[in-house]
């Protein structure tokens, strides 16, 4: 059984159709890139696998099953957007994800935070937006989860930040589980990426495995992604 | 899970509140101790400023209380906060019960503040005198004590204050189901469930009063109400409001099952 | 250990012939036990998957065996290595005379040019 699969999955606002005929499978133990331009239905696709938005038309397995409380357990989600209660210290917030979620490894989370250097008493309202996202990912990345879905983990961050969120992806993701990373800046992850999704205008236009993709066009993937999306 | 929700919830809340809470029993007594003091003009002032502090104190707690709850519910089922709500292996229907129940507890508790600064303020033999003879002939009706019946009295309105909570939580819901940006539609949603609870209470009413004259009666003519009627009538919008909060409840969790779409 | 990339190529052919430098070089020991799958990957930073891919095919021609418990080893047989060496070294010559003889040296001529390279040092 797939980790997870998309099936004919559609979504419209309106009548502006954002996702056309999804149909996606995503194995155990990949680190997967969900590749596309901005405003191509990327973070409406990750919204959907974690019951944000509802699909207009097909549907979303999670082990088999329809999102719901099981898929929740097993999936660690990282939004764009800060999600946290900013009137909370950051001790409180390893509480509270201690206290919902089975997974989630607090000694971890507390050692992460300890090397970055931050005071867990500290209330999250005083924190700049950075650290406020590497608090995030941290917590999202200290949950022993079968499929981690990190959406636009590098979003205009500067590459020393980069490099310690590409490395705090690799060295914490639990071992035999996926990982999906949506992304737009493709040349910052490409190389730890096993398999890419080209998505465009709502549509996924290739899946492939990385290193075949760069052998079969003989170029990296950005170069690819590039010459297959010329503006 | 449900405890573990509650506990945030209501945390939430009273956070806001234990400041009101506090201010409302803090002028009650001020208003107590300026006016026992006789023969002041100037204390007696004073005594007046803070028995209008107390009053719109009470009423804070009150006011605040509804929007903490709505506002909570907003931010925590579709604000920003919603990306980690709506990702906790929790279902909805824990989500909303959870809601509920915070609402049942902290309105409670605010009722009893507000009752207590009423008490503490405002308590004396004339005044309690004063509300005895307004609701004697109502006792005695029941064959009760008086102040079971301002218990009853009370309830019936914490119900009412329940339906409202409730109406303005669907209101919420039905709001973003139509559009995510423009809270107008959740208040205006919320506003028409709200006239569609009270029409529905008022026809049920009136089926009533088709088979019992005082009821009937207290429809069409100014005279006193009958004491039978009032009973009837407290007795039976108790019941209707249970009934009608219950359906509320299920169209909540019903409506929020089908599934969010946060912005 | 140190590894470079260039994202036009793929990763684990890179690696491949990166690890395979470390050996020849006896940068690692014959017999040298390697770290694990995932300390690789971090210290590359490339995905474990794509670093198991390229032990997987360094075993496969015999730099490299595993231990069942114990983890994955450099191989101990030095002529194998010296094999390896050998080829890389003539690789690296074939190439020195391809782009010598592309400007219009001959083979005698170009060894000639590094014997008195040699010289001068």
């Amino acid at each position: 059984m797939e980790l997870l699969e998309c099936i004919n999955l559609e979504k419209s606002f309106g009548n502006k159709k954002i996702l056309k005929n999804i149909n996606l499978k995503i194995p155990r133990g990949k680190i997967i890139g969900l590749l596309g331009k901005n405003g191509t239905g990327k973070s409406t696709l990750i919204k959907i696998i974690n019951d944000l938005l509802t699909p207009t038309s097909g549907k979303v397995l999670v082990n088999g099953k329809e999102i719901g409380v099981e898929s929740k357990k097993i999936i660690s989600y990282l939004p764009e957007r800060t999600y946290l209660d900013k009137s909370m210290t950051v001790d409180k917030v390893i509480n509270y994800f201690e206290e919902f979620y089975d997974n989630f490894d607090s000694k971890k989370a507390r050692k992460l935070l300890k090397d970055l250097g931050l005071d867990t008493t500290q209330k999250l309202s005083k924190m700049s937006k950075g650290m406020q996202e590497k608090v995030q990912l941290v917590l999202v990345m200290s949950r022993k989860a079968d499929l981690y879905i990190l959406d636009e983990p590098l979003g205009g961050v500067d590459p020393a930040t980069r490099d310690y969120i590409l490395d705090t992806i690799l060295s914490n993701f639990n071992e035999g589980a996926s990982v999906i990373i949506s992304t737009h800046l493709i040349s910052d992850v490409e190389r730890i990426l096993d398999e890419v999704i080209f998505i465009d205008k709502g549509k996924i236009i290739l899946t492939s495995d990385s290193d075949e993709l760069r052998k079969k066009e003989n170029g990296s993937i950005d170069e690819i992604f590039r010459r297959m999306f010329k503006c | 899970m449900l405890k573990k929700l509650l506990k945030y919830d209501l945390i939430n809340i009273y956070k806001f509140l234990i400041i009101f809470y506090s201010l409302a029993i803090f002028f009650g007594i001020l208003t107590r101790i300026f006016f026992s003091i006789e023969n002041s003009f100037i204390l007696n002032i004073i005594g007046q400023i803070c028995s209008g502090a107390a009053i719109s104190m009470m009423f804070s707690i009150l006011i605040n209380n509804f929007m903490r709850l709505w506002v909570r519910f907003k931010q925590n089922l579709y604000g920003d906060e919603s990306y980690l709500t709506h990702t906790l292996p929790i279902e909805k229907k824990t989500l909303y019960l959870s809601k509920i129940i915070t609402a049942i507890i902290t309105l409670f508790t605010s009722v009893l503040v507000v009752a207590l600064t009423l008490f503490i303020a405002y308590y004396s033999k004339d005044s309690i005198e004063l509300i005895k003879g307004m609701l004697l002939p109502l006792a005695n009706a029941y064959n009760n004590k008086v102040i079971i019946i301002l218990f009853l009295l009370l309830f019936v309105l914490y119900l009412q204050f329940m339906n409202m909570l409730q109406c303005g939580l669907i209101g919420i819901i039905l709001g973003h189901k139509k559009n995510n940006t423009k809270t107008l539609y959740s208040v205006l949603f919320g506003f028409g469930v709200y006239l569609v609870s009270q029409t529905i209470i008022l026809i049920i009413i009136f089926l009533m009063a088709l088979f019992n004259k005082d009821i009937m009666n207290l429809m069409y003519t100014n005279e006193m109400i009958s004491l039978s009627s009032t009973k009837l009538i407290v007795y039976i919008s108790i019941i209707i409001y249970t009934v009608i909060l219950f359906i509320e409840y299920i169209i909540g969790i019903k409506l929020l099952n089908k599934g969010v779409n946060v912005d | 250990m140190n590894f470079e990339f260039d994202n036009n190529l793929p990763i684990y052919i890179q690696l491949v012939e990166q690890l395979k430098m470390y050996i020849i070089s006896g940068r690692i020991k014959p017999g040298e036990r390697l770290p694990s799958v995932r300390d690789l990957a971090l210290q590359s930073k490339v995905n474990p998957n794509t670093m198991q891919k390229a032990l997987t095919e360094l075993e496969d021609v015999g730099l490299i065996y595993t231990e069942r418990t114990n983890g994955k080893f450099v191989t101990i047989d030095k002529k194998l290595i010296e094999k390896y060496k050998k080829e890389y070294a003539k690789e690296l010559s074939d190439r020195y005379f391809l782009s010598m003889n592309n400007i219009g040296y001959n083979n005698k001529e170009a060894i000639e040019y590094l014997e008195k390279l040699g010289g001068d040092n």
